[in-house]
């Protein structure tokens, strides 16, 4: 549009705090989850799940379950699996290397939970009945629980797979840097270790699935984050035409990452619906969830680092290994490469290099999950607070002297990600200022003589958003102004609970200058949506803001000559429209309405010269310029730990986040709480464990714990706001909440520790941990006393 | 996570309860199912019959009879939590009450039903040991009354029969100076304890230690006193004490401390000991006031 033509800034809505659209319908218990999604005849679906961790099936007798009451079907891998057709996900293309994924067990179970049957019957309970009296004969084959040393082992998870290596990745050598390292005044390393957590989203995963024979078609409701991808996947696994399949999802209960692709048990609903007369429907228990929804956030890597005498980073390495469990979704060496490349962080380091291994194991399948890299934060976060200790420098100093400025950008790492328009220094200053750094320091000084151990860490970390990768370069938008006048506005969606209905509305508004009262927006239905990537990989916000924009900008511009037409044929550019009413610049006494323009587009077309389109709907496409768009962010954490007990008290949470202008910034600070929340259960609460034979010992939220509001604390915001290149200047802002909060919490339980010489690399930090730490540095402490009294001894015997 | 088939039964009195337990087969009382119902979700327990006990009205009610507090085993948690009486009472079992879950477990959960279930984390069965309480038993053989020391057995296991029924509670209230603590540690707000401890003591009016009760929970099968160390304060000065040692020697020689994926058994003590000196130093001082 038009410079002139453009609402103010103070007129427009994206900037404000505009009241979620969604929340009436989900606060008074009105959303449409997949679970409320009842049609006709439709019958429930239960998965028989392998109670061990490896084994061969020899047999499986469903005749007792066939004959119970109320089941209609009990279908194993021969009745499911000669049914896939293809199987890839549009977001990896139909070319990428993938792994295997059965739709149900064949020949040999390979993690707990591993679905062998499926049981088909009149509701849950029977089919939980049903699932009791299926007889699977197992000969038990030994596991490989442990993912770090399943390189070594001699069973394998796949047998295509040898070394049960998935694949690897790097970048040069590391032999390469090592006359850096040996003549470096200071080197410092540590390996880290992250415990498997994963996603918890309050709705789990469920479907529906409904197949016509009569005509072909199918038709799923389902829990996504991406509803075009589910259509896709649909028809290529039952090789139907695309346009036979329609994909609805209304309300998705929370999808962070696990929700963007079909899984298992959603390929052995759809090819079922094929087989039974009735619709079926599937709703994970968390129990399944905590078996078979997957895992994420579980590797180690060796992270290394070379400074020169006054803390200035020389080179920075990781060698890192990855837990794909048994049937990773996606293939995982695609999105693990990040972890390398982003390793370095947004710190000046002139060199620096990778390696990434990933392993099968034969646990729960590797998912993604909100900031899938995280592990680099991590490793290079705690890292550096180690080095601050090691080197004797304030760690804020230490970042400070090393952390990259704006007047050096755009610039890129040493692993070649190219950085621009980031602003760490700044988002780093903000957050220490609003905790006052230094009036902390001298508090923890005084609790520290009292008796009292509090501490503070801090994590800045620069992350992709919006990756425009060459299969989600693009993103569309149909906008109809209906005859009415009123706006509806087609966007792909896969909302689930970052507010994609409100902040789209929001930019409609905006680009097409009406009252965002007389928009509405229709997401999450394949067979009246334009192809879209759903939520992902932080995408959202800018790729639907340019799909947004450059299909309101045309249609736009139809309004604006039919306004023209109306005012007495005025030139275009003497056209005003704000807030849905078209004027002539100078004389706003002559005006005409949107619903005006609309009706005659719809129905006075006679009256309308040849050269003016009729109707009021335009559809448009976006295509990236970008590669992706860095956004960054500082957190800060304070803590108290009890020496005693263990616990971790988290004091002040602070996060300073740049992700460009914000559209709604009631949103952004939901999406920042959100993943903060998720990252400090990383931190402190969440794991997904096993025991040695592979047996899951987080099976329900009594023992897989998640923090709740008591164990939060307020989260204290600063925004800065510095455009991106990409559409508006907007940048993603869905995950790095997950990714920051985990090292702040750390490196502050460290700091709190550090007067009793504490070293962290395993986690998560359960209470009992702590103690173990303080145990194990007391006697390293001991240990050291006693051989620095004999070296005394010795040196005054000589 | 779907209960496998079982009968409904609401009886209204409670010898038409015990009379339902008795006579059909695989019978369990239901009382607010805030542990039965997760477990018969999860079928880690299955029975045919379930005995509603929410009908029964004489189940319900605190009481201030002669020198105690009479508490019917369907009473909630939530009701116990509000109680003035208890709060001025049994102050101990009023302070052990925002400990239990949250606020809608504590809304259905029931006292008989926590310390028949006699979870070795809960707080409720710890309560009852230290304080002494006499738990009032009805089966079709009648009625008895169990004193505490004899009521908890085991793991989840206590001396009431299969189709008996606790029917009420009684605790003593202490006169004269004395003070109450409870201190346990849970991973999260809400959590069932890792480790815990209740400590009830009174003061004589020659200043010395005329009684004393500590009382562990989390720390063993079930709850369990630390007999011995009260023995050992029983007649010491509040000033001789050392609230640490105390706590050491509470967990001296305890067998069957549990490990799990939250805590082994050493660190389950360190914490106990923690607990135990915490809760002895609070009660202690409410003790001689001051
Ligand atoms: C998330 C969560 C957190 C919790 N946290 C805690 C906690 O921190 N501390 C704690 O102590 N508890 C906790 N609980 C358990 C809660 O306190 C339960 O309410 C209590 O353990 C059982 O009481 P109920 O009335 O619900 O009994 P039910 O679950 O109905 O029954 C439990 C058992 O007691 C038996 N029973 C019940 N009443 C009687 C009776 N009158 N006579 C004989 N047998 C009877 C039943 O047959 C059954 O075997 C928690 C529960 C949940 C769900």
């Amino acid at each position: 549009m038009s410079g002139s033509q453009q609402a103010t800034d103070t007129d427009r809505y994206a900037g404000r705090r505009v009241k979620r659209v969604e929340d009436a319908r989900l606060l008074t218990g009105r959303g449409t989850f997949v679970d409320d999604v009842v049609r006709p005849g439709m019958l429930h679906v239960n998965f028989v799940r392998s109670p061990i961790a490896r084994a061969r099936i020899t047999g499986i007798d469903i005749s007792e379950a066939l004959a119970l009451d109320g089941v209609y079907a009990v279908l194993t891998a021969a009745d499911i699996n000669p049914y896939v057709h293809e199987q890839w996900f549009s977001l990896e293309g139909r070319h990428a290397p993938d792994t295997p994924r059965p739709p149900l067990a064949e020949g040999e179970v390979r993690h707990v939970g591993d679905p062998v049957a499926m049981i088909i019957a009149q509701d849950r309970y029977v089919a939980e009945d049903a699932a009791e009296l299926v007889i699977v004969d197992y000969d038990p084959l030994p596991p490989v629980v442990d993912y770090a040393t399943a390189f070594d082992s001699s069973e394998l998870v796949h047998e295509a797979y040898p070394g049960n290596l998935v694949g690897q990745i790097g970048g040069r050598p590391m032999a390469d840097l090592a006359p850096t390292f040996d003549n470096a005044p200071h080197v410092v390393s540590e390996t880290y270790h992250q415990q498997a957590y994963c996603a918890m989203p309050m709705e789990t995963r469920g479907i529906v699935t409904e197949w016509s024979p009569s005509d072909g078609t199918m038709t799923i409701w389902t829990a996504t984050q991406s509803p075009h991808e589910v259509r896709g996947f649909c028809a290529r696994l039952l090789a139907i035409p695309e346009h036979s399949v329609r994909v609805v999802m209304r309300d998705t209960g929370g999808g962070f990452g696990q929700k963007v692709l079909p899984l298992r048990e959603d390929m052995c609903l759809m090819i079922a619906a094929t087989k039974v007369p009735a619709p079926l429907k599937w709703i994970e228990d968390r129990q399944e969830h905590l078996l078979a929804a997957g895992q994420a956030r579980h590797e180690h890597g060796e992270a290394r680092m070379a400074f020169d005498d006054d803390g200035r980073i020389l080179a920075a390495t990781i060698d890192h290994v990855q837990d794909a469990g048994a049937y990773p979704s996606p293939n995982p060496v695609g999105s693990g490469i990040a972890v390398g490349l982003i390793f370095p962080g947004p710190y000046r380091i002139p060199e620096g290099t990778f390696n990434s291994r990933f392993a099968f194991s034969n646990t729960s399948g590797r998912v993604a999950y909100r900031g899938p890299w995280q592990f680099e934060s991590v490793a290079r976060e705690c890292l550096l607070d180690v080095a601050a200790r090691q080197i004797g420098i304030d760690p804020v100093e230490l970042r400070r002297k090393n952390m990259l400025r704006r007047d050096e950008l755009p610039t890129a790492n040493c692993n070649g990600m190219p950085y621009s328009d980031i602003t760490p220094l700044e988002t780093f200053e903000q957050a220490l200022e609003i905790l006052d750094y230094d009036a902390f320091r001298r508090e923890q000084e005084q609790a520290r003589a009292a008796g009292r151990y509090i501490g503070v860490g801090t994590c800045t970390y620069v992350e992709p958003t919006a990756g425009a990768s060459a299969l989600y370069g693009t993103e569309g938008a149909t906008i109809r102004v209906e005859p009415s006048g009123k706006v509806n506005v087609y966007v792909a969606g896969g909302s689930c609970g970052n507010s994609l209905e409100t902040t789209v509305i929001q930019l409609t508004a905006d680009a097409l200058g009406v009252d965002i009262a007389d928009v509405s927006s229709i997401q999450g239905d394949t067979a009246v949506t334009p192809f879209g990537g759903g939520t992902g990989g932080s995408r959202s916000g800018p790729m639907t803001a340019g799909a947004v924009n450059q299909t309101a900008t045309e249609l736009r511009g139809r309004i604006l000559a039919l306004a023209a037409h109306l005012l007495g044929g005025v030139p275009v550019d003497e056209v005003e429209f704000t807030r849905g009413v078209a004027s002539v610049k100078g004389s706003p006494e002559k005006q005409v309405t949107l619903a005006e323009i609309a009706d005659t587009a719809y129905f006075k077309s006679g009256s309308l010269p040849a050269e003016l389109s009729v109707g009021l709907e335009v559809s448009g496409r976006f295509r990236a310029q970008h590669l992706m768009l860095w956004a960054n962010a500082t957190h800060v954490c304070t803590c108290e730990v009890d020496i005693v007990t263990g616990e971790v008290k988290l004091l002040r949470y602070i996060v300073s986040e740049d992700c460009g202008p914000m559209i709604n910034p009631n949103v952004v600070e939901g999406q920042i709480f959100g993943g903060t929340v998720q990252g400090i259960g990383g931190a402190l609460y969440e794991e997904l464990a096993y025991d040695d034979a592979g047996n899951p010992v987080t099976t329900t939220f009594m023992d897989y714990l998640l923090p709740t509001a008591a164990e939060v604390p307020t989260i204290e915001l600063g925004h800065v706001e510095t455009p991106s290149i990409g559409p508006g200047g907007y940048k993603g802002v869905g995950e790095g909440g997950a990714i920051g909060a985990p090292p702040a919490v750390i490196n502050a339980v460290a700091d709190a520790l550090a007067p009793f010489g504490v070293r962290i690399s395993r986690l998560p930090l359960t209470p009992a941990t702590i103690v173990n730490l303080l145990e194990e540095a007391a006697q390293r402490g001991a240990a050291g006393a006693a051989a620095a009294a004999g070296a005394a001894r010795t040196a005054v015997a000589g | 996570m779907k209960p496998a088939t079982f009968e409904y039964h609401a009886p209204t009195s409670a010898e038409e309860a015990v009379g339902l337990l008795a006579d059909l087969d695989d019978a369990k009382a239901l009382a607010g199912g805030q542990s039965l119902v997760p477990m018969l979700a999860l079928r880690l327990a299955v029975f045919e019959n379930l005995v509603d006990l929410r009908r029964v009205d004489e189940l319900r009610g605190i009481e201030t009879r002669d020198g105690s507090v009479w508490i019917g085993a369907g009473t909630t948690q939530a009701t116990i939590g509000r109680s003035e009486s208890i709060g001025l009472n049994v102050p101990l079992l009023a302070r052990a009450t925002p400990l239990i879950g949250h606020l809608q477990i504590r809304s259905r959960g029931t006292i008989g039903g926590s310390i028949a279930h006699a979870d070795a984390s809960a707080e409720y069965p710890a309560v009852a040991l230290a304080l002494d309480v006499e738990l009032d038993a009805l089966s079709p053989r009648g009625r008895r009354t169990i004193p505490a020391a004899e009521f908890f057995t085991g793991t989840w296991s206590t001396e009431l029969e299969e189709d008996e029924l606790l029917t009420g509670i009684t605790f003593p209230v202490w006169q004269g100076r004395a003070g109450f603590a409870v201190e346990e540690f849970a991973r999260r707000h809400g959590d069932f304890a890792m480790a815990g401890a209740c400590v009830a003591v009174g003061v004589g009016a020659d200043g010395r230690i005329d009684r004393c009760a500590i009382s562990l929970f989390g720390l063993g099968p079930c709850a369990r006193r630390a007999t011995e160390v009260e023995t050992e304060l029983i007649g010491t000065s509040p000033a001789d004490s050392d609230a640490d040692e105390i706590g050491r020697t509470a967990m001296a020689g305890l067998d069957s401390v549990p490990t799990d994926l939250h805590g082994s058994a050493s660190y389950r003590k360190r914490v106990g000991a923690a607990m135990v000196a915490r809760a002895w130093r609070r009660a202690l001082q409410e003790a001689v006031g001051d």
